[in-house]
C-alpha cells in the first residue's frame, strides 16, 4: 500500500516561521501602499494594511493548523487501514487453519468416541494453542461436530440394524446347519432322503454366506467361531461348501498346515468369495484350480480360473474396489447391482491383515492369490488328523499291553497281486445245467437284490420263532428201507480173498448185485 | 428368533442328558465338526453301488495322490476287510456318504466289495455247488 505519511525526515516547522513570509509580504505591501498614497490617506491605508495583515495572518495560521490536523488524521487513517488489513489477513490464515487443522482434529476426536460437548471442552488437550480459539470459531466447531455426530449416529444405526438382521439370519442358518447334519446322520441309510437333505443343506449354506457378507460389510465379525485349530484342507473345503458350483473346484496340492480356530471363519469366507467369483466369471464346464503353498509370510492360497482374461482396465477397477473396501466401504456405495464379493474380501483383508492380489492367469483367466498371515496359523494339532476326518476314530491301542517293538512292516495288500481282469470271487462258471439247445445254462450268482434276500431272511427267522413249519422243521419223509451196505472194512477182506486166488462165489455175487455208482448222479440230487 | 429345536429321531445313547442349547448368537455350538459340509465330502452324487451295511470292503491298491483324505483313510482302514458300517462309524460319516465314496473307489478299482452271505431257508444253489466243487478239488 502507498504510504500517505509524510517522510519522517521532515520536521515540523514552528508557526512563527510559517507565518513570517505572509507577514513580511503584507508588511511590505502595506509599506509600499502607504508610501505610494498621499499623506492624508497614509494613516488610513496604514491601518487598513495592518488590519489586512492581521486577517491574512489569522487566516494563514488557521489554514496551516487545519492542514496539520488533516495530515495527522490522514496518517491515523492509514495506520488504521493497515491494521485492518493485517487483521483481515490473519483472520484468513486463522480460518484456513481452522478448516485444515482444527476441524479435522476435532472430528478425529469425535470419531474416537467423544461426544461433541466433550471435544469442545477438551479442545486444549489436542493442542494447547487451541485454548485461545475465539468464541465464534468454537461455536462453528460445535455446530459442525453436532451435525457430524447426528449423521454418524444415523448411519451407524442403519448399519447396526443391517448387522443385527444378518446376525439373526446367521443364527437361524447355524441352527439349521446343525440340525441338517443331525438329519443327515439320522437318515443316512436312506439315499433318496439323504440326497434331498444335501440339497437343502447346500441352499442353507448359500444363505449363510450372504448373511455373513452383510454382516462383514456392516462392520461385524463373521458368524461362526471354531474353538479348535482346523486343517487348511478342511478350511478350503469349508469355503467350497458355501458356493453354488462347488463341483468345479479342484483342490490340488494343499499345504498341510492348521489354521488357528479364531481365524478359521474369515479365511473360509474370503476363500468362498474368491471361489465364487472364479466360478461365476468362467465358463461352466471349466475347472477352478486351488492350490496352497507355504511362503515366508504365511500360506498363499491361489485360486485360478480359466475364464475371461483380465484387461488392465478391469484389473484396475477390481483393485480399486478392493482398496476402497479396505478403507471402509459404505453400504450405500455398493450400488444397485451389488458386487459384494470383492468388497467383502477387501473388508476381511483389512480387518484380519490378509493380503489379496488379482493377476491374470496363464490359463487366460484370473488368478487370485490370498496370503494368510503366519499369525493365523498354528502349530497345534487339529483334532482330526487326516484333514479333520477319520483318523481320530481308528481303534486305539491306548491302555492295551505294548507289543514287541518291531520295525514297521511295509504295507502290502491283503489280496495277492493279481491282474484286475481276474475275478477274485468264486464265480468260476460251473456248467451245471444245459439248455434245450445243448448250450450251457449260466446262472448269475446274485439275482435277487440284497435287501430282498435280507427281508426273506428276516421273514424266515420270524416264522421260525413263531413256530411255523419251515422246510427244515417239517419231518423228513420216512426213510426208504435201507439197502444193505457192506461193512466198511469188508472190501479189504474181499480184496485179499481175490488175491488169494480163492474165489468166493458169495463175495462176488454180493458185489455184483450192488448198483454201480454213477458220479454225475450226485449233482442231480441237489436240484 | 430361531425356529423350535428339532428332536433327534434316533437319539444316541450318550445324548440322554439335555444338550446345552446353542447360544442365540450362533457362536459356540459344537465346533467339533469340521467346517466342510457333507455334499462337498461326498463329491458328485450319482448312482450308488448296491452296498449293504455289512458288505465287506477290502483295499486293493495304495491310495493314489489324487485321493481325498476320506478315501485315503478308507484305504488305510480296509487293509484288513472291514464292513461298510464300521467304515461309516470310524470316519464319522453317514452311510450314504460312505457308499458314494465307495462307489467311486469301486469304479476306480481301488477297493473290492464282498456281499454278505444271507441265511436262507433254502441254501443258495450256487453256493452249494461252489462248496461241492471245492471239496472235489481237495
Amino acid at each position: 500500500m502507498v504510504s500517505v505519511q509524510s517522510p519522517p525526515g521532515r520536521r515540523e516547522l514552528p508557526y512563527a516561521r510559517v507565518l513570517l513570509l505572509p507577514a513580511i509580504l503584507m508588511a511590505a505591501a502595506t509599506g509600499a501602499a502607504a508610501a505610494a498614497v498621499s499623506e492624508p490617506a497614509r494613516t488610513a491605508v496604514g491601518w487598513c494594511g495592518g488590519v489586512a495583515m492581521l486577517l491574512v495572518l489569522a487566516t494563514a495560521a488557521e489554514a496551516v493548523r487545519r492542514g496539520r490536523a488533516l495530515r495527522d488524521l490522514r496518517a491515523e487513517h492509514a495506520r488504521h487501514t493497515a491494521y485492518l488489513e493485517r487483521r483481515v489477513a490473519s483472520h484468513e490464515a486463522e480460518m484456513l487453519r481452522f478448516a485444515k487443522e482444527i476441524v479435522p482434529n476435532a472430528i478425529y476426536r469425535l470419531r474416537s468416541g467423544n461426544s461433541p460437548g466433550e471435544v469442545i471442552r477438551r479442545i486444549g488437550d489436542i493442542d494447547p494453542s487451541y485454548r485461545e480459539l475465539p468464541e465464534s470459531q468454537l461455536k462453528v466447531l460445535q455446530t459442525v461436530l453436532e451435525i457430524i455426530d447426528r449423521e454418524e449416529a444415523l448411519r451407524d444405526s442403519a448399519q447396526r440394524s443391517f448387522v443385527s438382521i444378518a446376525r439373526r439370519v446367521q443364527a437361524i442358518v447355524h441352527q439349521q446347519n446343525n440340525e441338517l447334519r443331525e438329519m443327515e446322520e439320522d437318515h443316512g441309510r436312506n439315499p433318496e432322503v439323504f440326497d434331498d437333505l444335501l440339497r437343502i443343506d447346500h441352499g442353507t449354506a448359500l444363505i449363510g454366506r450372504l448373511a455373513d457378507s452383510i454382516s462383514v460389510l456392516g462392520g461385524g465379525r463373521p458368524g461362526r467361531q471354531w474353538p479348535d485349530p482346523v486343517p487348511l484342507y478342511s478350511v478350503l473345503r469349508g469355503g467350497m461348501s458355501r458356493i453354488l458350483e462347488y463341483r468345479r473346484i479342484k483342490l490340488d496340492s494343499i499345504a498341510q498346515v492348521n489354521i488357528r480356530g479364531i481365524s478359521v471363519e474369515p479365511v473360509i469366507h474370503a476363500v468362498a468369495e474368491l471361489m465364487d467369483n472364479a466360478t461365476r466369471y468362467s465358463p461352466p464346464q471349466t475347472k477352478v484350480h486351488v492350490t496352497a503353498t507355504e511362503v515366508q509370510t504365511g500360506v498363499a492360497v491361489e485360486i485360478e480360473d480359466a475364464g475371461v482374461s483380465f484387461s488392465e482396465e478391469a484389473r484396475n477397477k477390481a483393485e480399486g474396489m478392493l482398496e476402497r473396501a479396505k478403507a471402509g466401504v459404505d453400504l450405500q456405495d455398493l450400488g444397485d447391482a451389488p458386487r459384494l464379493g470383492l468388497a467383502v474380501v477387501g473388508r476381511l483383508c483389512s480387518q484380519f491383515n490378509m493380503q489379496v492380489s488379482l493377476r491374470s492367469s496363464a490359463y487366460g483367466g484370473v488368478r487370485a492369490v490370498l496370503i494368510v498371515p503366519r499369525e493365523m496359523m498354528t502349530e497345534e494339532p487339529a483334532p482330526g488328523l487326516a484333514h479333520g476326518i477319520g483318523a481320530g476314530a481308528v481303534p486305539k491301542t491306548e491302555g492295551a499291553l505294548e507289543g514287541p517293538k518291531r520295525a514297521p512292516k511295509r504295507r502290502r495288500p491283503t489280496s495277492p497281486r493279481i491282474p484286475a481282469t481276474v475275478s477274485m470271487t468264486d464265480e468260476v462258471p460251473e456248467v451245471t445245467e444245459w439248455t434245450a439247445g445243448g448250450l450251457p445254462q449260466r446262472r448269475s450268482r446274485v439275482k435277487i437284490p440284497l435287501s430282498q434276500r435280507l427281508a426273506e431272511q428276516a421273514a424266515a427267522e420270524k416264522a421260525e420263532r413263531e413256530g411255523k413249519p419251515s422246510i427244515w422243521s417239517t419231518p423228513a419223509p420216512a426213510p426208504e428201507p435201507e439197502q444193505k451196505e457192506p461193512e466198511p472194512g469188508l472190501w479189504v477182506e474181499a480184496f485179499w480173498n481175490g488175491l488169494k486166488g480163492d474165489p468166493d462165489p458169495a463175495a462176488l455175487t454180493q458185489q455184483t448185485t450192488e448198483p454201480a455208482r454213477i458220479e454225475a448222479d450226485d449233482e442231480r440230487d441237489h436240484k | 428368533m430361531t425356529p423350535p429345536q428339532r428332536r433327534r429321531r434316533y437319539p444316541s445313547q450318550e445324548a440322554v442328558e439335555p444338550v446345552p442349547k446353542p447360544t442365540p448368537e450362533g457362536e459356540g455350538g459344537d465346533g467339533k465338526r469340521p467346517p466342510e459340509r457333507l455334499y462337498v465330502v461326498a463329491g458328485p452324487d450319482g448312482e450308488r453301488a448296491d452296498l449293504d451295511l455289512v458288505t465287506l470292503i477290502v483295499a486293493r491298491a495304495d491310495p493314489p495322490p489324487s485321493a481325498t483324505p476320506e478315501q485315503t483313510a478308507m484305504l488305510r482302514l480296509t487293509t484288513a476287510p472291514l464292513s461298510v458300517a464300521e467304515l461309516s462309524a470310524y470316519l464319522n460319516l453317514p452311510f450314504s456318504v460312505v457308499t458314494v465314496l465307495l462307489t467311486e473307489m469301486l469304479t476306480a478299482e481301488l477297493v473290492q466289495a464282498r456281499a454278505p452271505i444271507v441265511r436262507q431257508a433254502l441254501p443258495d444253489r450256487s453256493l452249494l455247488e461252489a462248496v461241492m466243487h471245492g471239496l472235489q478239488r481237495l
